[in-house]
């Protein structure tokens, strides 16, 4: 097909006209883009030129009741170098003496960092890594490192800076101490109190300023003020005291060492307030090392074991089904329901004994036999009483993972009741709590049964101005008659007090102790890995209770112990001792009459040598060498002294009395 | 048309003052572009505006060695030429430089080589050589497969060293073999498959295929007589084929970046996390070019007076988006100049293609014209967002060596060549 003249023609106009049409399209486009829409994109223009710019505010600190800083935040810097932004002249220059100073600070190779920023600058990395995670002293001694000196535009430093939580005591109580943290996404996880208090107290509000855009990645602000100015977060003093705090954290980790144990925890509480003087949960990671792994006082609900027969025990008494004295046949050790048996640590049991000793001793069977009677035909009557005792209520705590307790129910159909539910309740299987709830209520008995809710918070301030005091909050202002709380501390009393009591082990002659001792069952279904949560639960001093403690410690190494007494008895016991030692109950010292005539005749003696010896040795035979030292040395004359040994100088080189010359040196030996 | 016979002036002097006007408002705008707001140093050789100053000194020795030439020689050696750059493009995959994530540089001393740009030059003379033999029918398949062959080895060389912007100009031969008599089938596929896949992507493929369908069948009843039933059903099933397989096409052999660049051009993102991202990145550079055309308004800030240009608010102002820096600067009155400018040259070229005794002459004058319609095409459209972003110079304007020379050496062969349409060969 041949193209004829007139196609060729239609053709080349298509072509010309596509073009023609392309630059008149072309001309519209620029026409809309300027006149039509240009109202348009000059406010984009001016959008993009303005922006908010956030001034994060800074995070308020963590406080214990003593004042000391349980976290705070700290500016870090990331140090980095813009390798191309230093003339090849000043790189040149510059870059040796870099080197060698960042290998002074790093202790890296020289030549090696050489190396490696050489490479940066050949590669255009304008964002070299040279420090991570700084301190600012430190940052102040890399900014004044050479080239980095120029700054930012000759010398192509670039700091970035951070903030860091950190803990100045360290691991201690850290899970309770906790943390906010926020990842890219704005997701936050919390723990302990600097989470659960984040964002009511601590995180502040962050202040705005408008800044407007002047070059690509330079900002300057539009106005002197802040549109909206940074409101630091509030300062969180909790009632933790690092001394006590201290003390259970060693006091746990020793024995948990001892026993090879999986975690434990212990808690203080302050008795009249529910103040936590004392949190620590240690765990055991997979190289056999503890730390603050999880909160096991708050968050781990377990089965009670002979803890519990107090609360038992509260309620009979309450009911006035059982009293002390009441007399029970623990048979030979063994009671069988239903086929299944409570057996006594004892082998063949105790004989006819008390309610009270029953306790005393921690004998199952006793306590089982008394609650059996008491309730058998009426288990509600007993479940009421300890929901009375406010026993099936959570703390409603501000550390979030606290579980609700159970207590099996005749009346609630979720599996929990069995024919044998109430008589292993009496002992303490089949009811669960934390460690804090079981404090809880031995607080309560402490408290003359006043139950306090524990806290964590002692008062929130900005600066020295109090935002928010925290008072004692009472959960229960009564749990039971206090003919019951009277009964119940004496039976505590003595578990530690007689000689035959489960805590007698912990018994001292010099500060009274009240509690229980609980060795519990754990995994008992499967005989293999029966394991045990050795516990104790109590307060001192017995008579007038400051403090109440609980120690649970799980898994215990078999082979070592698992006794409760043994196992966690020894960490209450030093709790409580070391608190007694520690906290100044009677300020008062007699002011001693240190004037022992032997030392001020010591003195006498060396003052009268001093004055008397001014260029002639004297005898120093038998006198203190550090005073012979001295002696010589404040002579007028310039004397060099050896001294070997120490001790009571023996001989000296010089003999007495012979004129001493001007830079002499004389030798003394000491024993 | 009378012409002067003088040899030494009988260049085309409306087409070298054109190229002047272009290359020196070019200049003006890089230095507007690229200055750093100090007292500037014209001869500072560290900067691009100092560059391309050298760039465009050695351009005139360049032109005199070009007209210089005897006009034959083009025509003769054009397979030699062709060959030699089509092998500095396979070159590239051993010894070439990547910059920007393209492998299309030479570096030789302190300076760089970009062989795609020379190529396109070639190319031209390669094609204009091959259909200008006698033996060559336009109209035989075989004659078309080969031509194809010419053009798209280097499309195909400069597409691998993920060069897409150049292996776009290509597409500009389709112009030069359509003046030669291609059929028109070529333009009607061509045209179908660019509005089929712009639809499909925009409104879906069912919604694309009904309209196709529709269409055809319309047209079959119209030209009952023409059409047999069979054709218009296999071109359904074409039609219907090319809407389903745009959006595998799209969505499996384009790269994440293109697709994003598409995606945006045609407003298919919904998802506004990936919106803003893209307003960070390549998105930017097009809002960033928008806002400072529209802020130039009527008349323009005035040289060296845009505070976009200046604040450096426009990424790579100096060499893509030259453009913006005019409509800032100058203002609708400079860019409708600049527009007015290269479509009189454009015309200018064809007029004198068609002027041409010798086919060799007239094709290659087709090819300049359309490689450069193609250039101020994509980029123009770029800039003011017209089409998707696609990297490319603009010819003349932008800054840089290898593009400068590159299309100086295309428009003074023509010249040349032109100049010696008078004589007999």
């Amino acid at each position: 097909m041949a193209v004829n003249e007139k196609g060729i023609l239609n053709r080349l106009y298509f072509i010309a006209g596509c073009m023609f049409i392309f630059g008149i399209a072309v001309v519209f486009k620029l026409l809309s883009i300027q006149f039509l829409q240009g109202d348009k994109y000059r406010a984009l223009a001016t959008e993009r030129v303005v922006k908010d710019v956030i001034i994060p505010a800074n995070r308020g600190n963590v406080y214990s009741v003593n004042g000391n800083l349980l976290a705070t935040s700290i500016p870090k810097y990331d140090i980095r170098i813009d390798a191309l932004a230093p003339s090849l002249k000043t790189f040149e220059e510059y870059v040796k003496p870099l080197c060698d100073s960042l290998s002074k600070y790093s202790g890296k190779s020289s030549n090696k960092l050489e190396k490696e920023i050489r490479k940066a600058r050949a590669n255009k990395n304008r964002y070299y890594l040279l420090a991570r995670n700084i301190g600012y002293s430190d940052y102040i001694r890399l900014r004044n490192f050479p080239l980095l000196k120029l700054g930012a535009f000759k010398g192509g430093l670039i700091v970035e800076q951070t903030t860091k939580r950190e803990h100045p005591m360290g691991g201690i109580a850290q899970r309770s101490i906790g943390y906010e943290r926020f990842d890219e996404k704005g997701n936050v996880t919390r723990a302990g109190i600097d989470g659960a208090f984040g964002v009511k107290y601590l995180r502040g509000v962050d202040g705005k300023r408008k800044k407007q855009q002047i070059g690509k990645g330079q900002w300057k602000p539009l106005s002197d003020a802040n549109e909206v100015e940074p409101q630091d977060g509030y300062d969180v003093y909790t009632t933790i005291d690092v001394n006590i705090q201290d003390i259970a954290h060693h006091a746990l980790l020793e024995q948990l060492e001892k026993y090879k144990a999986d975690h434990g925890c212990v808690v203080v509480m302050e008795t009249k307030t529910g103040e936590i003087r004392a949190i620590s949960n240690l765990g055991r990671n997979k190289n056999g090392y503890y730390y603050e792994r999880l909160n096991y006082a708050v968050g781990e609900s377990h089965e009670s074991g002979s803890t519990f027969k107090l609360m038992a025990l509260a309620a009979a008494f309450e009911d006035k089904l059982v009293d002390t004295s009441d007399v029970v046949d623990t048979e030979n050790g063994i009671l069988s329901f239903y086929g299944k048996k409570v057996r006594d640590s004892k082998h063949g049991g105790y004989g006819k004994i008390t309610v009270s000793k029953a306790f005393e001793i921690s004998s199952n069977t006793g306590i089982v036999k008394a609650i059996d009677q008491a309730y058998r035909n009426q288990p509600e009557k007993f479940v009421d009483r300890l929901y009375e005792m406010n026993l099936n209520n959570d703390l409603n705590l501000p550390i979030i993972g606290e579980p609700k307790p159970i207590i099996p129910d005749p009346r609630i159909k979720n599996g929990r009741w069995s024919g044998i539910a109430l008589q292993w309740m009496a002992y303490g299987y089949g009811v669960s709590f934390t460690p804090l709830q079981t404090l809880t209520f031995y607080n309560a008995v402490a408290n003359d049964g006043v139950m306090v809710k524990p806290r964590f918070l002692k008062e929130v301030k900005e600066f020295d101005r109090i935002v928010e005091p925290f008072k004692e909050e009472v959960i229960n202002k009564q749990i039971c008659s206090k003919e019951t709380i009277s009964k119940l501390k004496q039976l505590l009393k003595n578990v530690v007090e007689k000689e035959y009591g489960t805590g007698h082990r912990l018994y001292s002659e010099n500060f009274s102790m009240a509690g229980k001792t609980g060795t519990c069952q754990k995994d008992y279904r499967n005989k293999e890995k029966l394991n045990y949560i050795s516990s104790f639960a109590g307060y001192f001093p017995a008579e007038n209770p400051k403090y109440s403690c609980i120690v649970v410690i799980h898994e215990p190494d078999k082979s070592v112990g698992y006794y409760g007494a043994d196992v966690s008895g020894p960490v209450f016991k030093k709790v409580a001792q070391k608190i007694f030692i520690d906290t100044p109950i009677v300020d008062e010292i007699e002011t001693l009459n240190i004037s022992e005539t032997s030392i001020e005749n010591e003195y006498q003696s060396f003052y009268e040598t001093a004055q008397k010896y001014k260029t002639i040795m004297p005898n120093l035979v038998g006198i203190p060498a550090m005073d012979a030292v001295v002696l010589l040395e404040n002579m007028q004359i310039d004397v060099k002294v050896k001294l070997q040994g120490n001790g009571v100088i023996k001989s000296q080189s010089v003999d007495k009395n012979t004129k001493l010359k001007s830079k002499q040196t004389v030798v003394l030996t000491a024993s | 048309m009378v012409r002067e016979t003088n040899r030494h002036f009988k260049f085309d002097w409306i087409t070298i003052f054109l190229f002047f006007l272009l290359v020196g408002f070019g200049w003006l705008n890089i230095l507007s572009a690229s200055h750093n707001g100090a007292t500037i140093n014209y001869l500072d050789f560290s900067q691009p505006f100092g560059k391309q100053l050298v760039f465009i000194f050695l351009t005139f020795g360049l032109i005199i060695l070009l007209l210089a030439i005897d006009a034959k020689f083009y025509e003769r050696f054009s397979s030699l030429i062709y060959i030699i750059s089509m092998l500095s493009l396979v070159g590239l995959f051993i010894f070439g430089k990547n910059v920007n994530g393209a492998t299309s540089w030479y570096a030789i001393g302190g300076m760089t080589l970009q062989p795609s740009e020379f190529a396109k030059a070639a190319t031209a003379l390669a094609v204009a050589k091959y259909i200008s033999d006698l033996n060559t029918n336009i109209n035989s398949f075989k004659d078309q497969l080969q031509t194809f062959l010419i053009i798209i080895i280097p499309a195909l060389l400069v597409l691998l060293q993920n060069d897409t912007g150049s292996t776009i100009v290509y597409g500009a031969f389709f112009f030069v073999l359509y003046r030669e008599g291609l059929p028109k089938y070529y333009l009607t596929i061509g045209l179908s498959i660019i509005i089929l896949s712009v639809l499909s992507l925009k409104f879906g493929y069912i919604i694309t295929s009904l309209i196709a369908i529709i269409l055809i069948v319309v047209y079959h009843f119209l030209n009952k007589k023409k059409i047999r039933i069979y054709q218009s059903i296999l071109i359904s099933i074409a039609a219907i084929a090319i809407s389903f397989g745009v959006k595998f096409f799209y969505q499996s052999i384009l790269q994440p970046h293109q697709q994003d660049r598409i995606s945006l051009w045609l407003r298919l993102e919904k998802d506004p996390q990936k919106l803003e991202k893209m307003k960070q990145t390549f998105a930017y550079n097009l809002n960033e070019s928008e806002k400072a055309i529209s802020s130039g308004g009527f008349s323009g800030k005035g040289f060296m007076e845009g505070t976009r240009t200046t604040g450096k608010f426009v990424p790579e102002q100096h060499t893509d988006y030259i453009f913006s820096t005019v409509g800032e600067e100058w203002g609708f009155l400079g860019s409708a100049f600049v527009v007015i400018v290269f479509v009189l040259l454009l015309l200018r070229i064809l007029h004198l293609a068609e002027l041409q005794k010798s086919q060799f002459s007239r094709v290659y004058g087709y090819g300049v014209a359309s490689i450069i319609f193609i250039h101020f095409l994509v980029n123009i459209g770029m800039v003011m967002g017209l089409i998707p972003t696609i990297g490319i110079p603009l010819p003349l304007f932008s800054y840089g060596g290898s593009g400068l020379w590159a299309f100086t050496i295309l428009i003074f062969i023509f010249i040349k060549l032109d100049s010696n349409r008078i004589n007999e060969w």
